[in-house]
């Protein structure tokens, strides 16, 4: 039985791979294990093997190729096997070709692979990567057929409306509840497709496919040391994909970081004012979603602070929606408040504490998280002055916020003044903001917490 | 219509009263006042809507109710009743206040006002209870029964039913369990001549259910049931039967209810002649017409006595209205033990 | 160490009913053919030479007179002990037993007590045909005021027994006429099995199987075969099945997942729908992975034919097939 050789996916936004060299020939005997080739994707080199003991045939790509992931570039045949019949692959992929057995997905950002070869806006393509849309069922309604943000969103509503519910036992559905999966992206063994228990916890472990040959070496087996056992943890589910994205953004982001105190003075005044005038019942307003509009009024001053950076173009996003990080149990999620701009201090407010706790009971909805152009990060609470944020792409941009705390600092007479100083550092992506542009844009954040009546100009 | 039966002999009478004697005559002829009473106040209290369900009145057969239960060791003997048994409860002695309010469904009733009229009890003095399913009490007193002679004790059980329990084939395995075991029962049944509305000539081929005794070769006697004197004359010799350990009697005792059936009952099976020629036979003024002969009272405490047996319904009335409804929250209290 | 004590189910069952007559004088029996003859399956083989006629009587063939001479013997302050012939025939007693037995002491407004068994054989698998063969159990657990035992093996049978007895509540006694012969360690002293405390008849962790019966040997065979497979069912016996003992079955779905019934009487309107809406109302709803299933006799009177028989309720094959299904996610 000739016994495929795909091109393995190594990264979970890696959607194709280029051949760099075959390592082996046209009929070529190889055993088991054998590097036949190798490959690179995002200047990470990577060979594949020979997924069988046989005979390479049928060769489909070059050296010099881009290969789109899971696409079929050889067989390992047996003796007196043909290969079987294919259509030759054209530069523009078009084919079909299906992962080598269908497993558990992780659970977040897996397009299935058939979304790659459909026309999609940037937006729409991260949209149904985060949800686990295969666009090749959306309709698009974009310039010839192009499928548009709206589209995919319309295709989730309709999803999650009567008739397009997942198959899946109670007990499946308790795993998903428990870690904060979505069940739609969770591929059921059950009959008809269903989820079942098992399948919920292979996603909450997030196994990986077993991918023909040469992927990435899977979470590195550690072998007993005898005087003693380390405590072994798997990097699986979450944390797994948080090391993979932040993994991406750090590699490929140069950062570059500015750090500021701001004199929270004014700001914990300016609080006090706004809370004595919130209505009975309602919430009180605090530092955090001040923050965040103070933020949000910046990023309106400096609008290339509010950009994607996707497939080699800067998009500047028209509305400002800032994520706020919130830390979980096994992990980091990021909500977002969508034109926080907009919005007044108390609905931010308010969305902030709902936000947070959804995020820590695993009760967000998917568009909660989704559409973040801007991220801050607080860790004040923890006691910590001062800390450097990762990038969470395609921003640019991320603001990490340190405690407010009372320092000395020298007036205007070089007398000592206790002052409430907050200490936050800017990251941003040096290939889309200069250093100038940062710091007037932290500069823009620090002068609206400094004279918070200057966000109503 | 069968109503020709040999009236008792006057020695016997005068004989059963003097063994009665003044005071519980006068008793008795208090509780067929308060039975009747009773029954004329529930069919006003349901008129009025104060009560529900269904009801079943014996006014009219309150001589057959007196005779028989005051003939035996009432709280001491055993009492199975049937659904139209308020004439019963009031003879075998029980308290006539927790009678109104079990009947009116409160709390204060004997079942709690969870029984109502066809299944009130008063368990604590043998009255096991009214019974809603016709013949549902006979082949329970063939338990009573076999209990007693287990237990070896001189009781006796009565269990009341009407003509038309009598075809239930119920009646057939329990005459015939007691007679083979010689069990101390009495099967007292009350003819009033229609079951609901079926006419005892057109659901029997004999001329008196009494004998249907003779299938079970027991004793079988038909008696005028409208005249205490004979109805207890009849029951004191089953229970003395009994007692000895000759086994079970079947007594038929001829009777009328002047209502109909129950409440619902339009009478369109009998005539207003019939029931008129019936209410001549009122067991009420015949025995008083004997105590009064016998010397046991006069003209004026017949009317006291009557009206001391009106009075006590009225107070009997007045605690029921006292009676709260049982609390929701006992809803499923007493099902299992 | 002694040999544990064996007896038939219906051994057991004499000797829990003689040892109660012996120790309590209220107790007495009553049914059709139980002196001399010993009964119609041989349960009160003997009994009548040690009590005589006046303890262990005879009647002449009267259900409803049975039925009703237990209720009223046990409102006047005796135990007895009642027998139905057949379970087919309790359908004559039915007025004495739903509306007088089991409602007086409501009725009553809590005041009356009716403790009596009422001992009766159904089931099928004696080529006995369809009016001999009945399991009518679910017509009686839908009575409030009545309790209803199944016995599956000789150990439970005396120890329900006694329990039964001693419960002041009347108790409907079903046994299974296969299960008479069948042995099992059954010690001497007098013991009770509380009602209403249902038993892990064999642990497991792939499924649950509750039985009732004579079904609960066969899922404990079917339990054998399928460990031989790697398959572990838990076999859970409820024992009592109204009022039901329903924790151990929840705690076991939760712990399984996948739910199996199986019992004799036919499917539609049988105690494994009670069973399989309790299951899906309670916390265990959150652990099943798989739709809960019932084995049961098929919808049909049970035909003469011995191979038809067969046919119309669940054997050991048809368990094991169908645990296995379900174990390995065929629903």
């Amino acid at each position: 039985m000739a016994k495929e050789i795909i091109m393995p996916k190594f990264g979970f936004t890696m959607e194709e791979s280029t051949i760099v060299q075959w390592l082996v020939q046209e009929g070529a005997v190889v055993e088991q294990g054998d590097p036949i080739c190798e490959v690179t994707t995002d200047k990470i080199n990577m060979e594949v093997e020979a997924p069988a003991d046989g005979i390479i045939a049928g060769i489909r790509y070059q050296a010099g190729d881009v290969v789109p992931v899971t696409d079929i570039i050889a067989w390992v045949i047996q003796e007196g096997e043909q290969v079987p019949d294919m259509p030759a692959p054209s530069k523009i992929p078009a084919s079909t070709a299906e992962p080598a057995a269908p497993a558990p997905v992780p659970a977040a950002n897996a397009a299935p692979a058939s979304s790659n070869n459909v026309a999609a806006t940037p937006i729409a393509r991260r949209m149904a990567e985060a949800e686990g849309v295969d666009l090749s069922q959306v309709a698009g309604s974009g310039p010839e057929g192009k499928i548009t943000r709206e589209d995919v969103e319309r295709y989730l509503q309709d999803q999650s409306a009567a008739g397009g519910k997942v198959r899946a036992t109670p007990a499946a559905r308790r795993v998903a509840r428990e870690h904060s999966l979505d069940l739609a992206m969770i591929t059921g063994t059950g009959p008809r497709g269903r989820v079942q228990e098992v399948d919920a916890l292979a996603a909450a472990a997030n196994k990986t496919r077993p991918a023909a040959a040469g992927t990435m070496a899977a979470a590195p087996m550690v072998s007993i040391v005898p005087s003693g056992e380390p405590q072994i943890i798997p990097l699986e589910g979450m944390r797994r994909t948080i090391a993979q994205r932040l993994q991406a953004s750090y590699q490929q982001a140069p950062h570059i970081l500015f750090t500021i105190d701001i004199n929270m003075s004014k700001a914990n005044e300016f609080r006090k004012y706004a809370n004595e005038r919130v209505p009975e019942g309602q919430l009180r307003i605090s530092m955090t979603a001040i923050i965040v509009k103070a933020t949000a009024w910046a990023l309106r001053r400096y609008p290339i602070v509010n950009s994607y950076l996707m497939d080699d173009r800067i998009m500047i996003m028209p509305d400002v929606n800032v994520g706020m990080a919130v830390a979980l149990e096994d992990g980091l999620i990021v909500p977002v408040i969508h034109h926080a701009d907009q919005k007044g201090l108390m609905q931010i407010g308010s969305e902030v504490v709902d936000l947070s706790e959804r995020a820590r009971t695993g009760h967000l909805r998917p568009q909660e998280v989704a559409d973040g152009t801007f991220t801050i990060s607080n860790l004040g609470m923890y006691g910590i002055d001062q800390f450097t944020s990762i990038i969470n792409p395609p921003q640019v941009g991320i603001l990490s916020v340190g405690r407010i705390a009372k320092r000395f600092v020298p007036g205007e007479h070089d007398e000592p003044l206790a002052l409430p100083l907050m200490t936050v550092t800017l990251a941003v992506d040096h290939r889309v903001i200069d250093g100038a542009v940062g710091a007037n844009f932290l500069t823009a954040v620090r002068d609206a917490l400094e004279e918070p009546a200057s966000v109503l100009l | 219509m069968v109503d020709s039966v040999q009236a008792i002999a006057k020695e016997r009478a005068a004989e059963l009263l003097e063994q009665i004697g003044p005071e519980t005559a006068r008793e008795m002829l208090q509780v067929m006042w308060a039975t009747r009473a009773f029954e004329e106040k529930a069919e006003e209290l349901y008129g009025l809507g104060r009560t529900h369900g269904t009801m079943h009145l014996s006014i009219g057969q309150e001589g057959s109710a007196a005779g028989a239960n005051y003939a035996l060791r009432r709280g001491y003997d055993y009492l199975l009743n049937h659904h139209r048994g308020h004439g019963h409860m009031m003879a075998w002695g029980s308290d006539v206040n927790r009678t109104m309010a079990e009947f009116l469904g409160k709390e204060g009733g004997y079942c709690r006002g969870r029984g109502g009229s066809m299944h009130i009890a008063d368990v604590e003095r043998n009255n096991l209870g009214a019974n809603g399913i016709v013949a549902g009490g006979i082949p329970i007193a063939v338990g009573v029964g076999l209990s007693i002679k287990l237990r070896k004790t001189d009781q006796v059980g009565i269990v009341m039913f009407g003509d038309g329990a009598a075809n239930e084939g119920a009646f057939h395995e329990s005459l015939n369990m007691a007679a083979v075991w010689d069990l101390p029962v009495i099967y007292y049944c009350e003819n009033n001549q229609y079951a609901m509305s079926m006419a005892v000539e057109r659901a029997f081929t004999v001329e008196h259910i009494s004998q249907r005794a003779c299938a079970y070769n027991i004793p079988g006697e038909t008696v005028d049931g409208n005249d205490v004197l004979s109805v207890y004359d009849a029951v004191s010799r089953a229970a003395a039967r009994a007692r000895a350990g000759h086994g079970p009697t079947l007594i038929e005792a001829l009777t009328y209810r002047w209502r109909g059936h129950s409440r619902s009952d339009r009478q369109l099976y009998r005539t207003r002649d019939e029931i008129k020629e019936w209410q001549e036979k009122d067991p009420i003024p015949r025995f008083e017409a004997r105590l009064l002969e016998a010397g046991f009272i006069t003209e004026e405490e017949a009317k006291a006595i009557r009206d001391a047996g009106y009075q006590r319904i009225e107070e009997a009335v007045a605690f029921a209205d006292n009676s709260p409804d049982p609390d929701v929250a006992t809803l499923m209290d007493g099902i299992y033990a | 160490m002694p040999e544990p004590r064996e007896l038939t189910y219906m051994e057991a069952l004499r000797e829990g009913l003689r040892q109660a007559m012996e120790t309590d004088e209220r107790v007495f029996l009553i049914g059709e053919d139980i002196g001399v003859y010993g009964g119609a399956f041989g349960v009160s083989a003997g009994l009548i030479d040690q009590f005589g006629g006046e303890r262990v009587i005879d009647t002449p063939i009267s259900e409803a007179g049975i039925a009703g001479a237990v209720t009223g013997a046990a409102m006047t302050g005796m135990r007895p002990v009642g027998e139905i012939q057949f379970m087919d025939f309790v359908t004559l007693s039915m007025e004495q037993l739903v509306l007088q037995a089991a409602k007086v002491r409501f009725m009553f407004g809590g005041k009356a007590t009716v403790p009596f068994v009422l001992r009766m054989p159904g089931g099928s698998g004696t080529g006995a045909a369809a009016q001999h063969s009945e399991s009518l159990e679910n017509w009686f657990v839908h009575v409030p005021g009545l309790k209803v035992v199944m016995p599956s093996n000789a150990y439970d049978a005396k120890g329900l027994l006694l329990a039964s007895i001693y419960d002041d509540n009347p108790v409907i006694f079903i046994e299974h006429k296969l299960l008479y012969k069948t042995k099992g360690h059954v010690p001497e002293e007098m013991y009770q099995v509380p009602l209403s405390s249902t038993n892990v008849a064999r642990e497991g962790t792939d499924l649950t199987v509750v039985a009732t019966s004579v079904m609960v040997q066969r899922a404990l065979e079917a339990a054998a075969q399928l460990a031989g497979e790697g398959i572990e069912i838990e076999v859970v016996d409820p024992r009592t099945l109204l009022p039901l003992d329903d924790a151990p079955i929840i705690e076991s779905v939760k712990k399984t997942g996948k739910l199996l019934i199986v019992h004799e009487a036919v499917g539609t309107g049988g105690f494994g729908g009670e069973i399989a809406a309790r299951v899906a109302a309670s916390d265990a709803f959150d652990y099943l992975d798989a739709p809960i299933r019932r084995l049961t006799g098929k919808d049909m009177p049970i035909p003469y034919n011995r191979m038809l028989e067969y046919h119309t309720v669940p054997q050991v094959e048809n368990i094991v097939e169908e645990a296995r299904k379900l174990a390995q996610g065929a629903y």
